[in-house]
């Protein structure tokens, strides 16, 4: 179970972070809670209740999500704009607090044998003026809550 | 690089620092602040500026200096620690350009630096955080889970 925390983290480029990350499961298996509505629900929240609205698996398809927390709710959604299983997921991603705003996000499964499997998520802001919009929606109150889940995880990493 | 008011990055630093038990990283609040969309950003500085943050004793270092200029001496005992290791904090809050130090007499006074944290850390950590927490919780979810339930 140990290896499930190895996260590797990367910002290969200002517009770039890239997300190493092995599971104890194998590629199938790991595809199949990507995308299947009923087992996305149960992890994509993070804890939270996460209601999947909709996942339309084929190229151009359309998905959308709402995680629901403290009171509030949070919709993410995009297209996928390839899907080859079990093995490639490209979509877009946008939060409903910036429409329009795209992230590019781009999920490999790579098979390693003995039921274990690598995910590689690569996720590329189209460019700096969307990144500057995101802060614009004012994510300051976002903050706490993101470092701390960043120390749990930090911490959870050593 | 446009000069942050003080009293911004305290409330950024506070921000930080503050322990409140959540899991969403996005959320929508009152904008505090307009970005110049004309700013220059540098490549280099998002993964300094990134480690300078998610560090608590840094954020709380930016928290003080938030407040006013601190002497290392006077850092290192709020802090019960060493002048070494409070120096070492905030060498790498000054190569993120969060915090200039400057020789004073005897001592090296610190205040908060030109480089404003909000841009690149805020939102890459925030999304960071937020795959992270995910990937997280799928593997957690993976390893719960037994033959016929995936």
């Amino acid at each position: 179970m140990t290896d499930l925390m190895n996260a590797a983290l990367t910002t290969p480029s200002d517009r770039e972070i890239r997300v190493e990350r092995v599971f104890n499961a194998s590629r199938d298996k790991v595809w199949k809670a990507m995308t299947d509505p009923k087992l996305l629900a149960q992890w994509w929240g993070r804890g939270n209740k996460l209601v999947v609205e909709k996942l339309d698996l084929v190229r151009g398809g359309h998905w959308r999500v709402v995680e629901h927390a403290d009171g509030q709710t949070h919709g993410f959604e995009g297209r996928y704009r390839e899907v080859t299983p079990p093995e490639r997921i490209v979509q877009t991603f946008e939060w409903d607090g910036m429409p329009g705003h795209v992230i590019l996000e781009t999920m490999t499964l790579e098979d390693l044998g003995d039921d274990r499997t690598k995910l590689v998520t690569v996720s590329l802001f189209m460019t700096n003026q969307d990144r500057d919009g995101m802060m614009q929606s004012g994510m300051e109150g976002g903050m706490n809550q993101s470092y701390q889940a960043l120390d749990r995880v930090l911490a959870a990493m050593n | 690089m446009r000069q942050r008011p003080a009293i911004a990055c305290a409330k950024l630093a506070l921000s930080c620092a503050n322990t409140q038990a959540a899991a969403i990283p996005l959320r929508t609040g009152p904008v505090l602040h307009r970005l110049n969309h004309m700013v220059q950003y540098s490549n280099t500085t998002i993964d300094a500026t990134f480690a300078a943050v998610a560090d608590p004793t840094r954020r709380g270092i930016l928290e003080r200096l938030g407040a006013g200029e601190r002497s290392i001496s006077d850092l290192a005992a709020a802090y019960d620690m060493t002048l070494t290791g409070m120096k070492k904090h905030v060498h790498v809050l000054e190569v993120a350009g969060l915090v200039v130090t400057e020789k004073v007499g005897r001592t090296r006074q610190c205040r908060v630096g030109p480089a404003r944290l909000e841009e690149e850390a805020v939102w890459i950590a925030n999304y960071r955080a937020m795959l992270e927490a995910r990937l997280d919780r799928l593997g957690d979810f993976l390893g719960h889970t037994h033959g016929d339930d995936v």
